[in-house]
């Protein structure tokens, strides 16, 4: 049984928050290189990849959201935990940490991480909880990396689900 | 492709092989190995997808135990074979300085 977890971690909308910060980078980057100096041909790419992402973000801005609607702007409440986030002791920054984490990773990947760093979270004794936070902050982002990894090999090579 | 056993893995490995039959959750292994439960968290996703490990939510009701459900862990049949194979294989330093090795590097 998978733990209750926010309706915010919608991969639409997941998708959509990484594409309008690429949007933002691709156009500060332009602006910054000037592409409006680019002789010949050159410009192409730019215009195509900005315009691409453009239309992907808005795409994925208008199939997003959740029947209920827009509950909270960054999802970094602190509820983001199933029953109510109640980790007693567990500063705010760590848990926005978590879940900052939990976001760099493919969505069911990414809820099952924060599921069970939750649930190990919640038994494991105060004097050690600061270590364990750290320690999964710290192995986060190559859980991430080899969790997108996987995806991608999965995508390419479609086999059966992960049971999540 | 096959399995790099590090120090921390190999503990892993042995935590799990103590009872094969037996089911453990993260922060159970994390004690059983000294390793910090952040450590121990790639190393299951790693064997489990090598097919060495399978895990499963614990079927309860949150509200009602009052903690969130634990994600347990347990060898397949062939990861325990594959598991003991590895470890008697593997060059190393058993025991305490198995642990105190990984101590030392415990979110590595």
């Amino acid at each position: 049984m998978m733990p209750a977890i926010d309706p915010r971690y919608d991969a639409r909308r997941k998708r959509a928050r990484v594409a309008v910060f690429i949007t933002a980078g691709a156009v500060v980057a332009s602006s910054a290189l000037g592409v409006t100096r680019f002789s010949g041909w050159r410009w192409l790419p730019w215009a195509l990849g900005i315009t691409l992402i453009i239309v992907f973000c808005a795409v994925s801005m208008n199939s997003g959201g959740s029947p209920r609607g827009r509950r909270g702007m960054s999802g970094l409440g602190g509820r983001d935990l199933a029953l109510g986030g109640r980790l007693d002791g567990l500063a705010a920054h760590r848990r926005h940490g978590l879940v900052m984490v939990s976001r760099m990773m493919p969505g069911p990947a990414g809820r099952r991480w924060l599921a069970e760093t939750e649930s190990v979270l919640w038994e494991i004794t105060a004097v050690r909880r600061g270590a364990a936070v750290r320690s999964y902050v710290l192995s986060g982002p190559r859980v991430a990396a080899a969790m997108w990894a996987h995806a991608c090999l999965r995508r390419v090579r479609p086999g059966p689900r992960d049971p999540g | 492709m096959g399995m790099r056993l590090t120090v921390q893995v190999q503990l892993v490995l042995q935590a799990l092989l103590h009872d094969p039959a037996r089911e453990m959750y993260g922060l159970e292994l994390s004690e059983e190995t000294g390793l910090q439960p952040g450590t121990a968290y790639p190393i299951l996703l790693r064997l489990e997808r090598e097919g060495w490990v399978n895990s499963r939510w614990e079927d309860v009701d949150p509200r009602a135990e009052k903690r969130p459900a634990r994600r347990y862990y347990r060898l397949t049949a062939g990861g325990a074979v594959q598991a003991s194979a590895a470890l008697a294989g593997a060059s190393r330093p058993r025991g305490s300085a198995l642990r105190r090795l990984a101590e030392g590097d415990g979110v590595a």
